[in-house]
């Protein structure tokens, strides 16, 4: 079986998020950026099962800037096989949104015939939380989101999913769309021999003109604000002044 | 006037038109200035057109002021490679062109007004015998320009504004490094931001060693056989990945970086002076981590002066039995072979007679640290650079297999490990940015939480400057060791460049921890607060793998015979 896996290029979670000065979105001009930490963990998803002999090829695919192109080297440095990189824009600053992204993937799941699509639930960008669902719809396949467990047996995927409230067990059949949730597993660290090996392993280039597809944006951003910073606070007199406070100006209790 | 210099930033570019060209000229002027310098040295220290050891050591402060002189002016020529490497790639961006600058123009200034070898020691153009003719033809329009224009508060404001907005990459400013090194440096930051600071102080408190799991971690990522050629179960790499792994892991913690120090000497000495059989061997297990090595060189009574140890070998049939006293063994107990320096040649007293064993020993325990026959030892409790401990041993009739004598011929061992020189320097200059660029984190971290009259620290400027400048020097230092290293990889001779490298990356480690504790005041003092071990790491780094002023002699030395 072979298994696809979409990463995208994100800010670094470790970088404090600044928003351009016109409100127009983030400054990402020389932000350190990463591997999508959820896209990670789709990979590290992905290699176990080839581990476990139950697939034989894991093709990693990005869409966006020429800078991807890292990420995937990330990717392909973790173990996956081979890449290919969809440059949808040249401008660092444009995120292709999710519907021409499942539409990408789609026309590369078309070429590949993977068994089995794993994505991260959402990015940490922008946390629309919507390629891996919108892509199931325009391929008709079975969706299992928020995985923090995954099993496949036979023409199934066990699927343990994070939902409100505790945990569903569900039975997809294959081929599937898995989006996976922080606890899934552990990423591994690309180790030095692995790190080596990853600028052999082949990538491909390809243009949304390649697959047909407009990559056009259709959302508009209307302003970008940084969250308000935190009031100064008061301190109460009494535990009764306190619940009079909570009453009538929280208005929580 | 704006206030605290803030938003003097917004007014002017503080950068200088012409940056590389103004620095290019200066590297010219001061190499001019630079062999003025050595041809008057050298006059002092000779006699009859040859150096004299007598007189190098009466003239020590104009031969160590040489050497960082010479260090300086290398740091600047690596500086201005690596700004016309950047341009040439199109990536040499508005935080590159401050450190440059400010490089530049603090360097240039220190040299004409005083280098610090220290705190309070600087050599200055004068004690070097240099004239006042000498240094007006050293100060072109050029040099001039960039000693007053270079580091001005406006720049290092800019350079402070562009690290608050960095926050989270990797370096302050680009590498000039292939991107493969630069993915191997994300992955051992990712590993020592995850596994290796969340524990690193606790494991100083409780001065105990690094856990087992960390080395077996460390092994599975390929640290041990980094540089040891493929054909011996290493993965050939170069020691430009060496020195990035090593910054990131000394970064987390110097111990954790110090790990695959022993490892590369004693595979250095094996590839330099091993037989086939002692390299297949050996070499396969040191690369996999399976053996842990330990480097007993050092005695109670020699440090520096190491040719004079007094440790004994003497053979017993094929084998050899090892009677003496070593010192400063780090991580002794747990590892399982020692690169171990005897005397076999009892009628010498010089490096000529020492010979370098491989000596396999049983890994202690916490109960029983050294469990092999003939063999004891004591811990020194220290005040850094904890986490694989020091130890003091002795040796009564050590027993050592006749096979484990290094090349399998006496008398090499000095020569032997002189050969592994270079690689330890250029490694330790590279744990020593690492230390430095961690007080820099921590520094920069407490600067923007911290708030005092209203504002966040790193908003005053004699805070901001500190931050600053450590940025600066890091990156100096950085270039001068991925220059090493690239020599080193090359296999041209580079004891010079490695020699300058450490020396300086020591001083930069120390400054910038001690500065960067500055800043967190009374905190920083506080054994709770990170800095406060970063302070003792950094610490050593002048003292270990050749201690300052001997590093300033070698360096010296060279720079006689190249003259």
């Amino acid at each position: 079986m072979k298994i696809l896996v979409p990463v995208k290029r994100v800010i670094d979670y470790n970088v404090k998020v600044r928003v351009k000065a016109d409100g127009s979105g983030v400054d990402l001009a020389n932000v350190k950026m990463s591997m999508n930490p959820f896209d990670e963990i789709a990979v590290e998803a992905a290699l176990r099962l080839r581990e476990a002999g139950q697939a034989d090829e894991i093709v990693v695919v990005s869409i966006g800037v020429k800078q991807s192109q890292e990420t995937l080297r990330t990717a392909l440095a973790m173990g996956a096989d081979r890449a290919i990189l969809i440059e949808a824009t040249t401008d660092v600053q444009t995120d292709i949104e999710p519907l021409a992204v499942a539409k990408l993937l789609a026309a590369v799941v078309a070429q590949e015939a993977p068994g089995l699509v794993i994505c991260g639930k959402q990015a940490i960008d922008n946390d629309m939380n919507a390629t891996g669902q919108m892509l199931s719809a325009l391929l008709g396949w079975s969706q299992a989101t928020f995985a923090s467990e995954l099993a496949i047996e036979g023409d199934s995927a066990i699927v343990t999913r994070e939902v409100d409230g505790g945990l569903q067990t569900i039975k997809v059949s294959m081929p599937t769309i898995v989006t996976v949730d922080l606890r899934l597993n552990e990423p591994r660290y690309a180790s030095l021999p692995n790190i080596m090996k990853a600028k052999k392993k082949p990538l491909d280039e390809k243009t949304p003109a390649d697959y047909g597809v407009d990559v056009s944006p259709r959302l508009a951003v209307v302003k970008t604000v940084e969250p308000a910073g935190r009031k100064a606070g008061v301190k109460v007199g009494s535990v009764d002044e306190l619940i009079a406070k909570l009453k009538d100006e929280a208005g929580v209790i | 006037m704006p206030k605290d210099g803030l938003t003097l930033t917004t007014q002017h570019d503080p950068i200088l038109p012409g940056l590389t060209a103004l620095t290019s000229d200066a590297v010219r002027a001061a190499t001019t200035l630079l062999s003025q310098a050595q041809a008057t040295v050298k006059d002092r220290v000779s006699d009859g057109g040859r150096v004299v050891a007598a007189l190098v050591d009466t003239h020590q402060g104009a031969a160590h002021g040489l050497a960082w002189l010479a260090t300086v002016v290398e740091s600047l020529r690596q500086m201005q490679n690596w700004a016309d490497s950047l341009v040439a790639h199109g990536t040499f961006g508005k935080t590159e062109q401050l450190l440059q600058q400010l490089a530049f123009g603090e360097y240039l200034n220190q040299i004409i007004g005083g280098i610090p070898m220290n705190q309070t020691e600087f050599v200055r153009p004068q004690d070097m015998g240099l004239r006042a003719q000498d240094i007006a033809a050293f100060q072109t329009p050029a040099v001039m320009l960039l000693c007053q224009q270079g580091n001005t508060a406006p720049a290092r404001m800019a350079l402070v504004t562009a690290l608050r907005h960095a926050q989270g990459s990797a370096t302050f400013g680009a590498s000039g490094l292939e991107d493969e090194l630069e993915m191997i440096r994300d992955q051992f930051r990712r590993y020592a931001q995850e596994k290796v600071i969340p524990h690193a102080h606790q494991w100083h408190l409780d001065d105990s060693l690094i856990p087992m799991e960390i080395i077996e971690e460390l092994s599975e990522m390929g640290v041990f056989g980094l540089t040891i050629p493929e054909e011996f179960g290493g993965l050939g790499l170069p020691k430009a990945a060496m020195v990035v792994v090593s910054e990131e892991l000394s970064r987390g913690y110097v111990g954790v970086g110090s790990l695959g120090t022993r490892s590369e000497i004693a595979a250095e000495l094996i590839l330099c002076g091993g037989t086939d059989a002692q390299k297949a061997h050996w070499l396969p297990k040191l690369a996999s981590g399976e053996i842990l090595p330990t480097a007993v060189f050092t005695e109670p009574n020699t440090g520096s002066d190491l040719g004079a140890l007094r440790t004994r070998a003497v053979k017993d049939g094929d084998d050899w039995r090892v009677t003496g006293n070593k010192t400063w063994i780090t991580h002794a107990a747990r590892t399982h072979v020692m690169t171990l320096l005897a005397r076999t040649d009892p009628n010498t007293t010089d490096y000529r007679g020492l010979s370098m064993f491989l000596a396999e020993k049983i890994p202690g325990s916490d109960d029983t640290p050294f469990p092999t026959p003939g063999m004891t030892g004591g811990e020194i409790e220290v005040l850094g650079y904890r986490g694989m401990k020091e130890y003091e041993l002795a040796f009564d009739g050590f027993h050592v297999k006749g096979e484990n004598l290094l090349g399998g011929v006496e008398g090499q061992g000095f020569k032997q490990l002189m050969q592994t020189f270079e690689s330890a320097r250029i490694q330790t200059a590279a744990r020593a940015i690492g230390v430095a660029q961690s007080a820099l984190d921590l520094g920069l971290r407490y600067a923007e939480d911290r708030k005092q009259f209203g504002k966040s620290l790193i908003e005053f400027p004699r805070v901001a400057d500190k931050l600053a400048m450590m940025a600066v020097e890091i990156t100096v230092a950085r270039q001068l060791t991925y220059h090493s290293a690239r020599e080193k990889d090359q296999d041209r001779r580079c004891d010079l460049e490695a020699g300058m490298a450490k020396l300086l990356a020591a001083r930069v480690a120390w400054a910038s921890a001690d500065n960067a504790l500055q800043i967190h005041g009374g905190n920083g003092f506080a054994l709770e607060y990170a800095i406060s071990r970063v302070l003792c790491d950094a610490r050593i780094l002048n003292i270990f793998e050749g201690a300052a002023e001997i590093q300033a002699q070698v360096i010296a030395r060279r720079l006689f015979e190249l003259s």
